[in-house]
């Protein structure tokens, strides 16, 4: 699972057919994006309602405004960013935590290896889920969907630094919640 | 995304990246496409009501002013109907397969000459030209099932709706046309359309 989860190309006949508003060719687009646009918006809001909340309400706006898509960028890029979009908006509308910031010192690893690099995937994702939603939102879009720092700081409002400090202190506390077994509200995946 | 924060940072967590990568992807639970499938009735007129009503009138508008100053006969377009077999034989009920098949053949091909003719002498905005190439490429997508549809009951709705983009095209043409004509009207030469038809 990474940013190239997301680079799926649709065939340009299949996006005319959506534009003109083919049932069949906006299924098309869904089932291929439905998988990346969900755990997006899953890893971002944190609960499998809300992320199918996004993921809903993301949809409908591709099908709305897919007679607007030019073709001048991938049109993966374009709909990863209305999800995106649409996560970080339904966490400000939802939580004020959106904002909450961590503390985190940075300390110095050590030879030891990261504790991700030991952790299975439901201990890494319970890990994720103590992490406040912003910092998680950051670090998995610097981290997993390879936006920069600028982008990121566009997107949520913020400074660049602070998107550098997120990732950097998220980093330390996903350590420290992995380290101390500090487990969390589950953020399993559903599926 | 481009050129990425690695060239100010050079020490990215890489096994964090890689760690966080490999955690499987999810999908929503229960499927939300039914749901999706549902409001889309609705959301396609609300885009209707926004975008091609304001349009359809705007283009009237601009035929209805500019069709006395064009130099094009108005018997040079093709009539345009949503039945396609109805326009050359307004009394008949319900054509014979074979008969809507070869009504369809000859207005197909009318409409093409049509459109040839009107393709090489208007200018295309980019917005048309991009509207037409897709036009284009399903009557493309067409003619390939028409390549393998088995007697004339697989291939009768596929040349209705050959007619059909044909004539879609034609409108996204014929707009253009009346656009350049109209502002070309000294230069324009009327007689080449007029064989057309």
């Amino acid at each position: 699972m990474s940013a190239a989860s997301f680079q799926i190309e649709i065939p340009e006949l299949v996006l005319a057919r959506a534009r003109r508003g083919d049932a069949r060719a906006l299924e098309q687009i869904y089932r291929a994006f439905e998988r990346p646009a969900y755990t997006l918006a899953l890893r971002i809001v944190g609960d499998a309602d809300n992320a199918r909340e996004v993921m809903h309400d993301a949809m409908l706006r591709l099908i709305e405004r897919i007679a607007q898509f030019r073709g001048d960028a991938p049109f993966w890029g374009w709909l990863r960013q209305i999800v995106v979009n649409e996560a970080l908006m339904r966490l400000r509308r939802e939580r004020g935590a959106m904002f909450e910031d961590i503390d985190e010192r940075e300390e110095p690893a050590g030879d030891a290896p990261a504790p991700w690099v030991l952790a299975d995937a439901a201990r890494l994702e319970r890990a994720l889920g103590g992490l406040p939603a912003l910092t998680r939102s950051v670090l998995w879009l610097y981290h997993v969907e390879e936006y920069t720092h600028q982008e990121i700081a566009e997107m949520t409002g913020k400074s660049v630094s602070f998107s550098k400090s997120q990732v950097a202190r998220g980093g330390v506390r996903l350590r420290r919640l992995l380290d101390n077994e500090e487990v969390a509200p589950c953020l399993a995946a559903t599926a | 995304m481009s050129g990425r924060d690695s060239l100010i940072d050079p020490s990215p967590d890489t096994t964090l990246a890689a760690a966080l990568r490999a955690l499987p992807e999810s999908a929503p639970q229960p499927d939300l496409w039914p749901e999706l499938a549902q409001a889309l009735p609705q959301r396609r007129r609300r885009r209707v009501w926004r975008y091609v009503l304001p349009a359809a009138i705007a283009a009237g508008v601009a035929i209805a002013l500019l069709m006395p100053r064009s130099p094009v006969r108005e018997d040079s377009a093709p009539p345009v109907a949503s039945n396609p077999a109805t326009v050359s034989s307004p009394t008949a009920t319900q054509p014979a397969p074979a008969q809507e098949l070869t009504q369809l053949h000859q207005r197909s091909q009318t409409l093409e000459r049509w459109i040839a003719a009107v393709a090489a002498r208007a200018p295309q905005d980019s917005r048309d030209l991009m509207a037409a190439v897709e036009v284009e490429d399903l009557i493309g997508l067409v003619d390939v099932q028409l390549g393998g549809a088995r007697g004339d009951a697989d291939a009768l709705p596929l040349w209705r709706q050959r007619v059909a983009l044909l004539e879609d095209l034609a409108t996204i043409r014929g707009t253009a046309f009346a656009l350049a004509e109209n502002g070309d009207a000294e230069r324009a030469n009327p007689a080449s359309l007029n064989l057309v038809n």
